[in-house]
């Protein structure tokens, strides 16, 4: 198997955009390719959740070859729920690794605000299981609502923690220019004070409004290429170094053990063995903080901190810039936006940024090694990456 | 006769599904949907729930109760709740009703109540 580098980054501001969907993906990977220097790639994977339903295009990988005139290179869109973009980066990865390919554009994109709310939750819901789950009214929220209810019962999180997650990631997106929310909260605020039940009202309890991240429109690409071309390039040497990919059960009930996130267990291990890292070894990283439970269940699952102690390591500090391993310093998907199929590929985007040193402001000093996480279904597909500053 | 929801048992091995699997997780050798339906007993205990406020469209109701139950035979299965103030580990019994209203079709589900 070859080594495979990140030889260039690309990302749109994530928010509600009024351009179509190919355009939104198209302006990132301009950018990814002009960052990494190429005008020709090999092979195209493009990360989409909601086209043929959401905006009514298919075959979205062809649309975006030929709207950067990179014809010929082979064209694929991957699907794979919540985790689609990771799940193209590993595509991409695969091509290079195998030696059948140089150079890799990966682009996720997802423009889901061309409907409203309630139909974009719908959407979303229909990545539950169709006969024990959906027809009853399950949303994403509603399945995070009883995971977070049992963690509460069984390790003494509270919902002061929950909403210190939030805090902590909403207020790190003002220090992301491509962030969608760009408005700083406080405890106080959300939680506290005599307005805190209409400024954060319940939206599935006992999570609330702040406890969700927000339907986003957005892109973000990578360029995957390998050793040779990368030296070529002449870019920062990011090697992404490890990749696990695991599955759990489609229907969130039938869990053994209703509060463990074992495909998240096992997308780690499996990316911490490629990689030959540990987690004490992560300097930076991104989890997939679609609900705020879910950043305190996933940094103990990926083995930061032991089982039901997440929540003790967010209240010290642990897990914030300048902390013993920052994890969503450019905002998470609470703070810089869920558009579904961009998000693993975003993920991506800013452990590179970090590792190259242009963080700025949310810069984790010296950072050489980032762990992403991306979540699909409410933990039934995941993927985890990993990737190594080689100077 | 009272609906019934159906857990469906492996002929070969004696495996229990819910929801079903074209394969059987217990003995993977069940290639010609050799299943009996089971039905899943009404009464259990709530195991966790929430309260849900944005609703899809079709949902002409301000909340929904949801929960997963813990049923008697230890299968798990999720619902609707019909309970003013649930709390986990509380016993509860389902009846099988209409939980999805669609233009052409009406999708039945368990519905549990307070035991
Ligand atoms: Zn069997």
């Amino acid at each position: 198997m070859r080594d495979v580098y990140v030889a260039g980054i690309g990302i749109t501001t994530f928010t509600r955009l009024e351009y179509p969907l190919v355009e939104i993906a198209s302006y990132a990977s301009m950018m990814a390719l002009k960052d990494a220097g190429v005008t020709e790639v090999d092979q195209i994977y493009v990360a989409n959740m909601g086209a043929p339903r959401v905006n009514h295009q298919t075959a979205l990988a062809s649309a975006v070859a030929d709207s950067l005139s990179l014809l010929p290179a082979g064209a694929a869109a991957i699907e794979n729920g919540p985790a689609s973009g990771a799940a193209a980066i590993k595509a991409g990865f695969q091509a290079v690794a195998s030696g059948m390919d140089d150079v890799v554009l990966v682009t996720g994109v997802e423009r889901m605000r061309e409907v409203n709310n309630l139909e974009a939750t719908d959407f979303v819901a229909t990545l539950t299981h169709p006969l024990t789950e959906y027809i009853y009214g399950v949303t994403l929220p509603a399945h995070a609502a009883m995971f977070a209810r049992l963690y509460m019962e069984k390790y003494g999180v509270t919902e002061r923690h929950l909403a210190m997650v939030g805090v902590k990631n909403q207020n790190a997106a003002l220090n992301n220019v491509w962030a969608h929310l760009q408005q700083g909260i406080t405890l106080e605020g959300i939680l506290d004070s005599p307005e805190a039940m209409t400024n954060n009202p319940y939206v599935a309890e006992p999570l609330r409004f702040f406890d969700a991240c927000p339907v986003s429109d957005g892109g973000a690409a990578i360029i995957l290429v390998s050793k040779e071309k990368a030296q070529e390039l002449g870019r920062p040497m990011i090697r992404l170094s490890g990749l696990g990919q695991a599955t759990d059960t489609h229907a969130v009930f039938e869990r053994e053990e209703p509060t463990d996130l074992l495909a998240v267990r096992k997308a780690a291990k499996d990316a911490y063995e490629m990689s030959g890292l540990s987690p004490e070894e992560i300097d930076v990283a991104e989890l997939h903080d679609a609900f705020t439970i879910l950043e305190i269940a996933e940094s103990e699952e990926v083995g930061f901190f032991p089982k039901g102690e997440g929540h003790i390591a967010l209240e010290k500090g642990e897990t914030a810039l300048g902390g013993k391993i920052p994890i969503n310093v450019g905002g998470g998907l609470k703070g810089r936006g869920h558009p579904v199929g961009a998000t693993g590929v975003a993920q991506a985007w800013e452990i590179v940024t970090q590792l190259r040193g242009d963080g700025e402001k949310r810069q984790v000093e010296g950072a050489k090694t980032g762990l992403t996480l991306n979540f699909g279904g409410f933990g039934n597909n995941v993927v985890c990456l990993t990737f190594v500053r080689e100077d | 006769m009272a609906r019934e929801i159906y857990a469906y048992k492996c002929r070969l091995c004696g495996t229990m599904h819910y929801p079903f699997r074209m394969l059987c997780k217990g003995c993977k050798q069940n290639d010609f949907f050799e299943f009996d339906t089971v039905p899943l007993p009404k009464t259990g205990k709530l195991l966790t729930f929430t309260t849900v406020y944005n609703l899809p469209a079709q949902y002409e109701v301000a909340t929904l109760g949801l929960g997963i139950v813990e049923l008697e035979n230890g299968m798990r299965m999720l619902g609707q709740l019909e309970i003013e103030e649930p709390e986990i580990g509380m016993a509860v019994k389902g009846s099988v009703e209409v939980v999805r209203k669609e233009t052409y079709d009406d999708y039945y589900g368990m519905v549990f109540t307070a035991a």
